[in-house]
């Protein structure tokens, strides 16, 4: 399981040494989960390396549902998953990205020009309780790498579901709440609260399953140089 | 090569008598017909006149074989009508399937049907024709009929609009000698050769030297002389008429519920998938009927993407789309009716799941697509593309999802941005204006292959608004829940005079009081009012 670091030439190494290599490899197995470790759940980088030191395994969950509050819609929020998506679409195996009833229309100039794939993207017009329906499917689906969805009203048990579709279909989900949804529960991987700054954003990791909380601030110029290096 | 020396010996001796009168042509033509291949094998002595007159004499030969038998009409759809063949040949053959279950298509504008047996139910020729020519009228078709023993000869004929009747085997070859050449839809390169040696009727090709004629022409068009004149065998594929899936059932009491109602149309779906099934076939449309008692029959139309015979996924996809549903009242019956069934490509299954390393990412995608689509609509789903253009409500577009961008066409209603720009597309270019000979240097974001490249990914926002939205104003400055704060240097971006949608902006970024970043223009001319057009995020 673990790799043995010492040739076949070399010395056998002490009892207890061998004993603590063999535990580190039983608890690296990717079905052990301890807390304050999550970093053995794949993740998807962010493109700004400042904000993948505060992401708990070091960028956006692979599979599961973060929360993104922004203190208003247009403050930069999608922005900051950008990179992420332009890695995500622009890999070979890539599946959908699905965006769920976005308020607005996407400007595809704009998003071919910060590196997405528009053809792996697909536009989901719903409205009010379909919305969250549609997320779940596509979500659950397991044809999408993510899925976006923009809604007013989630139920904390819904957000369990999506969460949980999500984790089956093996896909990144990303809601867009109203930020006054802050004080309600939620079973969200990740809640990630966005304002403006000059040039910038300021994330707030709300609640960060097995990661730090905090603030940090970020300049759009960092993402251009962070946004190269994909998962 | 023994033969051919016979068979052109023959036929020079035939040469004398081509003047006569049909009868004899005829027996020129049984000359022809009876040529090469049935004396082939037969010594290279040539043979005396009169022995071969008498071989040919007895009318009980090879043009008695099959045709004596059989009557065909040929139909032929000429003028207008050949525009819309295909459908209406279709049409017509459904209709003419009423006379003889022996109907053919000789596409791309050809009926037949053998009608020997049918001719006495409906009052002999004179009567089946008129009964076809109302079929014809009804249809709107203008078809010209012609009935003669061979199917190809009734075709050859009704494309001459020779109107010919002739039940009677013997006298085919005389009535067809008359009838020009292209009737056989020969490739125009055999009929100008042909034309060149003087043979420009079927009565003159007929009297040609088979073997030579098979050598210079080609062995198909004496094929096709054969079973013209009967000697050989034509046999013609019957068109079937298309068999769909239609069942109803009655529910055991009136309900307007979701359950009740997929439950009653369960049975009725695993039969249309055995149906299909059965004929290797996928449906692409599929369609549920509700019967109320007092209102009109509510329908249900699924369409598919691809051609699809899973009982399960078709009871999903009509589950989801039976949900959406709003019933007036209890439905007693329902009724299942589904689209013509098309041949689908049997694929198999993989041994990855999509997204896994070796998987193949579309296989789930377009069932989960589907379903969406079910429920929310066709429209519902979309994909999205860039399209090379300097205007911003322009420069985007909605396609199929997965389309290849910049490339396919939209197949679904556009959003309202892009609809009216094809409505203005429609419109042509003003009269006394040309293309700008040089564009001014200002005019940076002219060159469309630079929006596209991605020039201004700083200068372009994520999200457009479908149409810009006027600010008020307060000393000629914008404002937006709030005052706005402008912080680049204006953009200009003009014309687009070609498909009559001028404009002349100059454009903004600006921070609203919230601080995002909004991308406004102020229209260079007169009113100069302020517009929001996108939002940064």
């Amino acid at each position: 399981m673990s790799a043995d670091p010492s040739g076949p030439g070399a010395m056998p190494s002490d009892p207890s040494h061998e004993r603590a290599s063999r535990l580190e490899g039983l608890l690296a197995h990717p079905l052990l989960w301890r807390a304050g470790h999550a970093a053995r759940q794949p993740v998807w980088s962010s493109g700004f390396s400042r904000l993948d030191e505060g992401l708990p395994g070091g960028g956006w969950p692979r599979s599961g549902l973060i929360e993104v509050l922004p203190a208003r819609f247009g403050v930069g929020e999608l922005k900051l998953l950008l990179p992420a998506l332009a890695a995500l679409t622009t890999r070979p195996e890539a599946r959908w990205s699905a965006w769920v009833a976005p308020p607005l229309s996407p400007f595809t100039p704009a998003l071919a020009a910060a590196g997405v794939e528009l053809s792996r993207l697909l536009i989901v017009r719903a409205q009010g309780r379909e919305c969250l329906w549609a997320f779940e499917q596509a979500l659950g689906s397991g044809a999408c790498d993510s899925v976006l969805a923009w809604a007013r009203h989630a139920p904390p048990r819904q957000i369990r579901r999506l969460h949980l579709a999500a984790q089956r279909g093996n896909a990144l989900g990303v809601l867009f709440r109203p930020r006054a949804s802050v004080r309600e529960a939620s079973a969200a991987m990740l809640r990630v609260a966005v304002e403006p700054l000059e040039r910038g954003v300021r994330v707030t990791l709300l609640k960060s399953r097995g990661g730090a909380r905090g603030a940090l601030d970020l300049t759009w110029d960092a993402a251009s140089t962070g946004a190269g290096g994909g998962p | 090569m023994r033969a051919r020396r016979t068979i052109d010996l023959f036929a020079r001796s035939d040469e004398r008598p081509s003047a006569r009168g049909g009868q004899v042509l005829e027996t020129h033509g049984h000359e022809a017909a009876r040529g090469a291949g049935e004396r082939s094998p037969r010594p290279t002595v040539p043979q005396p006149q009169v022995a071969r007159r008498s071989e040919v004499l007895p009318p009980a030969g090879g043009a008695s074989r099959a045709p004596a038998t059989e009557l065909w009409v040929g139909v032929h759809l000429a003028g207008a009508a050949a525009q819309r063949a295909p459908q209406g040949l279709q049409r017509l053959a459904l209709r003419a399937l009423r006379f003889t279950p022996r109907v053919s298509l000789a596409p791309p504008d050809g009926l037949l049907l053998e009608v020997r047996a049918s001719l006495h139910l409906f009052g002999g020729v004179e009567g089946l024709r008129r009964a076809l020519r109302r079929e014809c009228a009804d249809l709107a078709l203008a078809g010209s009929l012609a009935f003669a023993p061979t199917p190809l000869a009734a075709l050859a004929a009704a494309r001459c609009e020779c109107a010919l009747v002739l039940q009677d085997a013997a006298r085919l070859i005389g009535s067809l000698a008359p009838l020009p050449l292209r009737a056989l839809r020969w490739p125009q390169e055999a009929l100008d050769r042909l034309a060149s040696i003087g043979v420009r009727t079927i009565g003159q090709v007929l009297r040609l030297p088979r073997a030579g004629f098979a050598q210079r022409f080609g062995a198909a068009r004496l094929a096709d002389l054969d079973r013209l004149t009967g000697r050989a065998p034509d046999p013609r594929e019957r068109f079937e008429a298309p068999v769909r899936f239609r069942r109803r059932r009655e529910l055991p009491c009136e309900s307007a519920s979701h359950g009740q109602l997929t439950a009653a149309l369960a049975p009725l779906i695993e039969a249309l998938g055995r149906f299909l099934e059965a004929r290797q076939c996928g449906v692409l449309a599929v369609e549920c009927r509700l019967w109320h008692r007092h209102a009109e029959p509510t329908r249900c139309v699924l369409r598919l993407a691809a051609p699809l015979a899973d009982a399960a996924r078709l009871a999903e996809l009509l589950g989801e789309r039976l949900r959406m549903l709003a019933l007036p009242e209890p439905a007693h019956t329902c009724e299942l009716r589904a689209g013509e069934p098309v041949p689908r490509a049997l694929c198999s299954c993989g041994l990855w799941q999509s997204g896994e390393h070796g998987g193949l990412p579309e296989a789930r995608g377009s069932a989960f697509i589907e379903r969406l689509r079910a429920r929310l609509g066709p429209e519902a789903v979309q994909g999205l593309a860039v399209v090379p253009d300097h205007r911003p409500e322009a420069a985007g577009r909605v396609t199929e999802p997965g389309a290849c961008w910049g490339t396919a066409t939209p197949r679904f209603p556009a959003s309202p941005a892009t609809s009216r720009q094809r409505v203005s597309e429609a419109q042509p270019i003003p009269p006394g204006r040309s293309p700008p000979r040089d564009l001014p240097l200002r005019d940076r974001s002219f060159a469309p292959s630079r929006i596209a490249s991605g020039d201004f990914a700083a200068a372009r926002p994520l999200w457009l608004l479908p149409v810009p939205r006027p600010l008020r104003q307060r000393g000629g400055l914008p404002r937006y829940r709030g005052a706005l704060r402008l912080e680049s240097e204006p953009e200009r971006i003009e014309t687009g005079w070609w498909d009559g949608r001028d404009i002349e902006r100059d454009y903004y970024e600006a921070v609203d009081v919230h601080g995002r970043r909004l991308w406004l223009f102020r229209e260079r001319a007169a009113p100069h009012r302020w517009f929001l057009q996108g939002v940064f995020a």
